[in-house]
């Protein structure tokens, strides 16, 4: 126990200096967008999330088929806790996405495929957490969203190709194309993602920590009910 | 016949049976009591294959019913709290269907024989939801012996009759066991005929504390609740083996004889060899998911309530579209396929949910995962009644969409199109339905899980039936027929691995 502290105390030590590093390389490292100026900066963050938010989700379709398989609860944790975190993510890669829209696209909102995509990423998760709060039996609960995750991530494929194609077909009003990254760019975007990433392990470490707490705290509450119950 | 070992089950944290052990041998009928809350139905339903146990075997007739569920389910006959009956069908169809299901030879006399016995020869072709409680569980024992199983478990099954009732199901009862069938059942009237000269078993809170036969009734429900009271007293303090020992003598079993499988205290009584006859070969796949087309599609006819609720839905979704976008003319043309894609959409989640509602209100699903049927059959059964409601829905749909937005639908590209999207719509809404209609939310939850999973569908199907209006051929309609065809079988490949898991308890 005093280790995983340790090790969750580490993480979140780390993910706190790796952020602060991944702001001043974002803001002071990464070199101004000639066409876009400040406003593209926004994109490693928005990258980052989306990768994070996507990687969750695809954690989630494999904790629910082992958990299917197995029965075991660990992977049913694992499963709602990268859920929850990966819908964190996605909402952060939506609302990135519109701040970055409004001054490059002149719009908000477009149904850009990447945007669209995650809006429907968003709806998925949010139904799957609704899910989860509205089942009574906790086995079944573990089962049905289960389930839910594996039809929501095998769909995402094919929401994507249908997406794009829906939209490069007609004409579009707004490109994203043509946004050519220097090295250091680079640099900038790939330290983005792997400090997103390890903010995602620390949150989720410590979101299956408090699942396990929670499980436990249910077994002692049935316990005391039952003692009080025989007095 | 059953023997149970170290049984547990935990829902989450609580614990609903904790070590149970029993043996009951062939033809032997046993009373099982229990305040509420002791794990009776759990463990009926553990015996039954509705529920699995968290820990511990289960042999039933020596199978393993985790290995050969649908064998061992071809021996059980289960009474549960509820009927398992559809009340949208008359007592004959309810026994035909399930006959079908099991997949019984001969089923019009078994039927015949089986209905005169429990005294519903002359309402046979009534409707199930037009019958007493007491006829209606008259019926439920009915089905539950309908395949001659070898084991009937009965959960309560005297509860809600009357005087009348009770006696016509203890002699049905009587039957039963006379022709050598073992008898597992619970029972909270501890003074009546149906715990007298029986072999009893107490449960309390998950542990079996009791077992013994019962002849005097006039002592035992002292005995009971004095048996209730000092197993809620033995949780607190820790009992010595040697006076556990002592107690079984009288027919307790304490805590550590239960933790070991061990024969009935009691020799077992009847030396009935009721020898299991061997299951018949299980019927095949494609004739149970036409036995649960055809029910499906019988209870329709009988009401016509999801047909006419899709319909009208559908028409005043089509109405509200048509006033909301002012579509006139070439833009009518244009929204069409947007229009009757939402459409179908909508209606289809009213008709989805309501099915699997009919499904779930008397515990037909329960009374499906009892039959030896394969879970996939289960699925394609549902899922294609689902379709048959929903393409019957578009038969109509289709030229009242022609009259309102001019545009010709009856093209063989726009059917082809109609029909794969409907079939993906039946399939992944038929999973979703299963799951939605065991939610607290249940009447909003469907749409919530379904809409996003449609996306590709939908924007799939309605590209393609707007290229296909337009003049291309199904060839130049691109990729989108690709993703329909995709789509459908993606997600009937889910579904047929995963359906089981949404289905059981």
């Amino acid at each position: 126990m005093a280790k995983k502290s340790l090790l969750n105390s580490v993480l979140a030590g780390l993910s706190v200096v790796m952020f602060l590093v991944a702001l001043g390389m974002v803001f002071f490292y990464a070199p101004r967008e000639a066409t876009m100026g400040e406003v593209q900066r926004i994109f490693y963050f928005h990258v980052a999330t989306a990768w994070v938010g996507f990687f969750g989700f695809f954690i989630t379709f494999l904790g629910g088929a082992v958990y299917l398989a197995t029965n075991n609860r660990r992977w049913d944790i694992l499963a709602f806790s990268s859920a929850e975190i990966g819908l964190v993510f996605i909402t952060m890669t939506l609302v990135t996405g519109m701040l970055w829209a409004k001054p490059a696209w002149g719009t908000y909102w477009t149904w850009e495929p990447r945007l669209t995509i995650s809006a429907v990423q968003w709806l998925l998760y949010v139904a799957y957490i609704m899910l989860r709060g509205s089942v009574l039996s906790p086995e079944r609960e573990a089962r049905f969203a289960a389930v839910y995750g594996i039809a929501a991530f095998v769909t995402v494929p094919l929401s994507w190709f249908a997406i794009r194609w829906w939209r490069t077909i007609h004409p579009q009003i707004v490109s994203s194309e043509g946004m050519a990254l220097t090295a250091k760019m680079i640099y900038t975007l790939l330290f983005s993602l792997a400090t997103f990433t390890l903010v995602y392990v620390t949150l989720l470490r410590q979101r299956i920590q408090l699942e396990k707490t929670r499980d436990q705290l249910a077994a002692l509450r049935l316990q005391h009910d039952q003692a009080a119950q025989n007095d | 016949m059953i023997e149970v070992s170290q049984l547990t089950k935990s829902f989450g944290p609580r614990t609903a049976l904790a070590g149970v052990n029993l043996r009951v041998a062939p033809g032997e009928c046993v009373v099982l009591c229990g305040p509420n809350g002791a794990g009776k139905t759990t463990l009926l339903r553990i015996l039954a294959t509705l529920a699995r146990p968290t820990s511990g075997t289960v042999r039933i007739a020596g199978l393993d019913p985790l290995k050969a569920g649908a064998e061992v389910r071809q021996h059980i006959g289960f009474v549960s709290h509820r009927t398992l009956l559809y009340d949208d069908l008359t007592a004959e169809q309810n026994l035909a269907f399930y006959a079908r299901m099991y997949g019984i030879p001969a089923a019009q006399t078994r039927i015949d024989e089986l209905l005169e016995q429990v005294g519903l020869t002359a309402r046979r072709h009534d409707l199930v939801r037009t019958f007493s409680r007491g006829m209606q569980q008259r019926l439920a024992v009915a089905r539950a012996v309908l395949h001659r199983p070898a084991l009937v478990l009965l959960d309560e099954p005297y509860t809600g009759l009357d005087p009348l009732a009770a006696d016509t199901l203890t002699a049905l009862l009587t039957d039963l066991t006379g022709a050598g069938c073992t008898l597992l059942l619970t029972s909270h009237n501890l003074q009546s005929d149906v715990t007298l000269n029986r072999r009893v078993v107490v449960l309390n809170r998950g542990r079996l504390v009791y077992d013994a036969p019962h002849t005097d009734a006039s002592t035992f429900p002292a005995l009971y609740r004095e048996l209730v009271q000092e197993a809620r007293g033995k949780k607190q303090e820790s009992v010595s083996v040697e006076s556990a020992n002592e107690e079984s003598a009288n027919g307790r079993v304490s805590e550590a004889a239960n933790s070991e499988l061990r024969p009935t205290p009691h020799s077992p009584t009847p030396p009935l060899p009721h020898s299991l006859t061997p299951p018949s070969p299980l019927p095949h796949f494609l004739p149970h998911v036409w036995a649960i087309v055809a029910k499906d599609l019988a209870a329709e006819l009988h009401t016509r309530e999801i047909f006419s609720a899709m319909f009208v839905f559908a028409v005043l979704a089509m109405l509200i579209f048509s006033f909301a976008l002012d579509l006139r003319g070439a833009l009518a043309q244009a929204a069409a396929p947007g229009v009757l894609w939402a459409t179908i959409a909508f209606a289809g989640t009213l008709g989805l949910s309501r099915s699997m509602a009919r499904e779930q209100q008397t515990g037909g699903i329960e009374g499906l995962l009892l039959a030896p049927v394969d879970r996939a059959a289960l699925f394609f059964g549902k899922a294609l009644g689902n379709l048959a409601l929903m393409l019957a829905v578009e038969v109509v749909l289709l030229p009242l969409a022609m009259v309102m937005f001019d545009v010709n639908f009856l093209r063989g590209g726009v059917l082809l199109t109609a029909l794969l999207g409907t079939v993906g719509y039946a399939a992944v809404g038929t999973l979703l339905a299963a799951i939605a209609v065991n939610t607290r939310a249940r009447e909003v939850m469907l749409p919530i899980l379904l809409l996003p999973l449609l996306t590709p569908l939908l924007i799939a199907a309605v590209k393609a039936t707007g290229a296909l209006l337009e003049g291309a051929t199904w060839a130049g309609i691109g990729g989108w027929g690709q993703i329909l065809v995709v789509y459908n079988l993606l997600i009937i490949a889910v579904a047929l691995l995963t359906f089981g898991y949404v289905i059981e308890e």
